[in-house]
C-alpha cells in the first residue's frame, strides 16, 4: 500500500515533470501512452464507466423489466434507506433477527467466524508440517494437500454434497453402520434445520477445506524464507519449539498470514457459490443461508432490480473497504516486515 | 500533454462512434412503416423473383429472439433457420433474423434489450414463467388476428383463453404440454396392484373394490410402492423411512407451491386487488395441497422423496423418475425429454389419468409454450404475419414435425390439432413400449387446463415466484421437529404481500 501511494506521488511528479522532457523523451511517452490506449479504453468502457453507471443506479428506481412500461426516475437516497431498514439485507444490526430471520451481513459475519480461523491456521498448520525436517517424502505430500485446489470448486461442491448426504451420503453411512450411531443422532449436514445452523456452516467449511491448497503453498513459501540463523539464535538463547514459533516463525511470517487474512476476509464477503449450489440459493433453513453476496444476486439477477442491486454491490464495496483499511491499521501492530525494521 | 490527452480522447470517442454503430438500428415510428397488406401466400417465392426483390436494406427487419425456453440447442437451430429462410423467401418485403441467446442469460439480455427499447419483434418459444417474467410488454394480437383473418376456430376454445389476460390476447396456441401420471407397470405388477385409469371418469380397482381414482386413492397406492431396504411398504409395520430404495410418487420438477396447488387443489387467482393494492389471494385449500406434499415426505408413511433423498445421485440427482427409483411421476408431457436413462435401463412406462380432486373436478395443467410479440415493435403487422407463419401449418411442419434432412426443433404436441398425430407417431417410436392409450391419455388432459395458469401474473412475479419456491424448498428438507408449517406458510403470504407492495 505504501509502495503503491509512493509510485503514485512520483508519477504525479513525472506528470508535472512532463514539460521538462527533451522532445524525444515526449515522443517516447505519447508513443507508450498510445499503446497503453487499449488497455485504457478497455478499461474505461468495461470497467470504471460501468462501475460509475451502478453508482448512478442506486439513486434512480431501475427495474429492466419495466422496460418501456416506466422511465426510471431520480430516488435519491431511498436505495440506502431501504436498505438499511431491509431485515434480510441486516446492514443495520438492530434487524438482524428481527421477523425471526437472521439478516445477510450477520449470516456472512457468523460464517467468518467459524470459517476464517479454519482458512488461517489450518494451511498454516499444514505448512509447518510440510516444513518439518522431518517429513519424509516432502514432495509427495505437498503434491498432495495441493491437488484438490486443481479440482474446480462446482465440481468439489458436488462431490461433497453428495459425500454428506444426510441420507445416502457414505460419511453419515459411516457413522451409522461402522461407528454404530443411531439415524437420530448423526448430522444432517447442509440439510439441518435453522436450530442446527452451526451444522450446516460446518459443513461449508469442510467443503472449504479443499481449497486451502493454495494458501498453504503461500504459507510454506513465507516459512522456507525464514532465515535459518534466527532459528539456530533461537536454539542457542534456549527457546523451546513453541517459543521459536511464536517469537521467531510467526511474526517472520506475518506478512504472509496478512496477505492471506486480507485475501479471505475479501472472498468471505464474496462467499456465494457454495450455498447458491448446496442451499440451492434459496436461504434455507429460515434465512441462514442467506450470504450477503446471494441477496445481491438476487436482487440483481433473480429479480432483476437493477438499482437495489447495485445499492446493495455498493454498500457491500463499502463494508470491504472499511475492513480492508481496519486491517491494514491493525498490520502495525502484529505484522513484522523485516526489511522496513528500524534500528 | 494536453495534445496527447485530446487524441486519447479522440481515439475513445471514435471507439465508441464505431461501437454504437454495430447496435441495432433506432427503431421506427409504426405509422411510417409500410404495412404487409397481401397474405403470404400470394408473395412470390424468393427464388423467382430474385431480380426484383427489395434490396435488404428496403425491408422490414424483424429480429426473432430465441433463449427464453427451447430453441437453444445447436440441433435445434436448422429446423429455426429453416423456417426463417422460408417465411424470407415467400414474403420478399421482409427480411426475419434468428436471435440464439444463451438460455441462462437470455433473460437478461432481453430485459436489457428492452430497457434500451431495441426489443426483438418476436419472442420464443416462452412458458408462461418466461412470458410472465416480462408481464405487461407483450402484445395484444386482437386487432391483427381480427385483421388478417387468422382463424383461431382450430384451437381448443379452452386453449384460446389461455392466453386472454387483462391487457388482451397476448398469445396464441403453439405447443402444448398437458400432464399425467407417468408409472412404470412392473412396479404395480410386483406391489400387486392394478394400473391408474387409462380414461377420465374410469374407476380404479383397489383390494377388489371398485374405488373412485381421486387424492385419497392415489395417496394410498403411492404408499403401497414406497419400499424400504427390507422390502417393506409404507403401510406395513417395521417400514424405515430412512432407508427407502423406491418412492411411489415422485413430484417430478414440479417442486414450487403453485404446482403442487394446481394438481391437488386446482387452479386458483392468487392475487387479488389492483395496482398499488395487491394482496395474496392464495386460498385454503392450496395450503392444504402442500400440507399433504409435506405429509407425504415427511409423514409416519411416506411415499415421496424428501430434499436430501431425491437429491441423491443413487436417485437421479433430481430426476428422480429417470432413476427408475419411483413408481409415479405427475410431470407434463415434455418430460418425455428425459427419460433416456429410464429407457436405456430397460425400464418401460405408461401414462394414467389425473385423479379427481375434492371437489369432484379434475384438475389437470397444461404448460405451454408460444412465440410472443413485444409490443414496442415498430412492425405490429409484419411481426403478426411472421408469428403466424411460425405458429402456423408451415411453421409447425418445420419446427414441430420434420424432416429427414431437417429434424424438428421443438418437441411437443401441437395445438393445432392437425399434426398432433405425427407428433405422438414420434414418441411411439421414440419409446416403443408405449401404448398409443398412453398417448390418448395426454391429449385427453388438455381438457383440463390450470387456467389461471399455475404460473400466472403476481406482482413483481421474478421475486413472488422465488418466495414460493423457498417454501417448498423448505418443506422438502426440513423435518416435522424443525418446522412449523402453519407459521412458515404464513410468513409466506406476508412476504407475498409485502413483495406485491414494493
Amino acid at each position: 500500500m505504501i509502495e503503491q501511494l509512493s509510485n503514485f506521488r512520483s508519477s504525479l511528479q513525472s506528470l508535472r515533470a512532463f514539460r521538462n522532457l527533451s522532445p524525444l523523451g515526449r515522443r517516447e511517452l505519447k508513443q507508450g501512452m498510445l499503446f497503453l490506449s487499449p488497455w485504457l479504453f478497455g478499461f474505461l468502457v468495461f470497467t470504471l464507466i460501468p462501475i460509475l453507471a451502478t453508482l448512478f443506479f442506486t439513486f434512480i428506481n431501475l427495474k429492466i423489466t419495466d422496460g418501456i412500461a416506466s422511465t426510471p426516475k431520480w430516488v435519491g437516497f431511498s436505495n440506502y434507506v431501504h436498505l438499511w431498514n431491509d431485515n434480510q439485507a441486516g446492514v443495520n444490526p438492530v434487524t438482524w433477527f428481527k421477523g425471526g430471520t437472521p439478516g445477510a451481513l450477520w449470516v456472512t459475519i457468523a460464517f467468518g467466524l467459524i470459517a476464517l480461523p479454519v482458512g488461517i491456521f489450518l494451511p498454516l498448520g499444514i505448512a509447518v508440517l510440510m516444513n518439518n525436517k522431518y517429513l519424509k517424502a516432502p514432495m509427495f505430500f505437498r503434491s498432495l494437500f495441493y491437488m484438490p485446489y486443481i479440482v474446480p470448486f462446482v465440481a468439489a461442491v458436488f462431490l461433497w454434497g453428495g459425500m454428506l448426504n444426510s441420507q445416502t451420503g457414505w460419511i453419515n453411512r459411516f457413522l451409522i453402520q461402522i461407528l454404530g450411531m443411531s439415524r437420530d443422532s448423526v448430522p444432517l449436514w447442509a440439510e439441518s434445520g435453522a436450530g442446527e445452523w452451526p451444522w450446516i456452516y460446518a459443513t461449508y467449511v469442510i467443503m472449504g477445506i479443499w481449497g486451502i491448497g493454495n494458501a498453504m503453498l503461500i504459507m510454506l513459501a513465507g516459512l522456507q524464507n525464514v532465515p535459518t540463523e534466527l532459528y539456530d539464535a533461537a536454539k542457542v538463547d534456549g527457546a523451546n519449539s513453541w517459543q521459536t514459533f511464536w517469537k521467531v516463525t510467526f511474526p517472520m511470517i506475518s506478512p504472509v498470514i496478512f496477505y492471506n487474512l486480507t485475501l479471505s476476509i475479501v472472498g468471505l464477503f464474496q462467499y456465494f457459490l457454495v450455498p447458491l449450489v448446496v442451499n440451492q440459493g434459496t436461504g434455507r433453513p429460515g434465512g441462514f443461508t442467506m450470504f450477503y453476496n446471494l441477496y445481491l444476486y438476487r436482487n440483481f439477477f433473480l429479480f432483476q432490480n437493477m438499482s437495489y442491486g447495485a445499492t446493495i454491490a455498493w454498500v457491500l464495496f463499502l463494508i470491504i473497504l472499511a475492513v480492508t483499511i481496519l486491517l491494514f491499521w491493525s498490520a502495525k501492530y502484529w505484522v513484522y516486515y523485516a526489511s522496513e525494521s528500524r534500528s | 500533454m494536453k495534445k496527447l490527452l485530446s487524441l486519447l480522447s479522440l481515439l475513445i470517442i471514435a471507439t465508441m462512434v464505431l461501437t454504437a454503430c454495430g447496435a441495432p438500428a433506432p427503431t421506427q415510428a409504426p405509422a411510417t412503416e409500410p404495412a404487409a397488406t397481401e397474405p403470404a401466400a400470394t408473395e412470390p417465392v424468393a427464388t423467382e423473383a430474385a431480380a426484383t426483390e427489395p434490396a435488404s436494406s428496403d425491408k422490414v427487419q424483424l429480429r426473432w429472439f430465441v433463449g427464453l425456453g427451447t430453441g437453444t440447442d445447436p440441433a435445434q437451430l436448422p429446423a429455426q433457420q429453416k423456417a426463417v429462410d422460408d417465411f424470407n423467401a415467400a414474403n420478399p418485403d421482409i427480411e426475419l433474423t434468428l436471435e440464439v441467446v444463451p438460455f441462462d442469460s437470455a433473460r437478461d439480455t432481453l430485459a436489457t434489450q428492452i430497457a434500451a427499447g431495441a426489443g426483438p419483434d418476436i419472442v420464443g418459444p416462452v412458458g408462461w414463467g418466461g412470458s410472465n417474467a416480462f408481464f405487461g410488454q407483450w402484445l395484444d394480437l386482437t386487432p391483427y388476428i381480427e385483421s388478417s383473418g387468422f382463424d383461431t376456430s382450430i384451437f381448443d376454445p379452452a386453449l384460446i383463453e389461455f392466453y386472454q389476460t387483462e391487457e388482451g390476447q397476448v398469445g396464441l396456441p403453439f405447443l402444448v404440454f398437458p400432464a399425467a401420471i407417468y408409472y412404470v407397470p412392473s412396479m404395480f405388477d410386483e406391489a400387486g396392484l392394478e394400473y391408474p385409469p387409462a380414461a377420465y371418469g374410469e374407476k380404479y380397482t383397489l383390494d377388489g373394490q371398485e374405488v373412485d381414482w381421486n387424492w385419497d386413492t392415489f395417496t394410498e397406492v403411492a404408499k403401497r410402492l414406497t419400499v424400504d431396504v427390507n422390502g417393506a411398504n409404507a403401510t406395513e409395520a417395521g417400514f424405515d423411512p430412512t432407508q427407502m430404495v423406491q418412492v411411489g410418487y415422485a413430484n417430478q420438477w414440479q417442486t414450487h407451491v403453485n404446482y403442487q396447488a394446481a394438481y391437488r387443489a386446482g387452479a386458483a387467482d392468487i392475487v387479488e386487488g389492483e395496482e398499488g393494492n395487491y394482496t395474496s389471494a392464495i386460498p385454503d385449500s392450496w395450503k392444504e395441497a402442500n400440507r399433504w406434499a409435506y405429509e407425504g415426505m415427511w409423514g409416519e408413511q411416506p411415499f415421496m422423496a424428501t430434499g436430501p433423498l431425491a437429491g441423491a445421485p443413487e436417485f437421479g440427482n433430481g430426476n428422480l423418475f429417470n432413476s427408475g427409483k419411483a413408481a409415479m411421476a405427475l410431470t407434463p408431457l415434455w418430460y418425455t425429454c428425459c427419460l433416456d436413462d429410464f429407457k436405456n435401463a430397460g425400464n418401460e412406462f405408461q401414462a394414467g389419468v389425473m385423479p379427481v380432486g375434492d371437489d369432484g373436478e379434475i384438475h389437470g395443467r397444461v404448460d405451454a409454450d408460444t412465440i410472443r410479440i413485444w409490443k414496442g415493435t415498430p412492425h405490429p403487422e409484419e411481426a403478426f404475419k411472421a408469428l403466424s407463419y411460425l405458429i402456423g401449418p408451415e411453421g409447425i411442419q418445420t419446427l414441430v414435425v420434420g424432416s429427414e434432412e431437417t429434424p424438428a426443433a421443438y418437441s411437443g404436441l401441437p395445438a393445432n390439432p392437425e399434426f398432433q398425430q405425427s407428433y405422438i407417431d414420434g414418441l411411439l417410436e421414440r419409446y416403443p413400449f408405449t401404448t398409443p392409450e398412453t398417448w390418448e391419455v395426454f391429449k385427453a388432459g388438455l381438457a383440463y387446463p390450470d387456467n389461471p395458469s399455475a404460473e400466472q401474473w403476481q406482482p413483481n412475479w421474478n421475486e413472488a415466484w422465488a418466495r414460493q419456491q423457498t417454501f417448498f424448498d423448505l418443506l422438502q428438507n426440513t423435518p416435522p421437529d424443525q418446522l412449523d408449517f402453519d407459521a412458515e406458510w404464513q410468513k409466506m403470504v406476508d412476504d407475498l404481500n409485502a413483495i406485491y407492495a414494493k
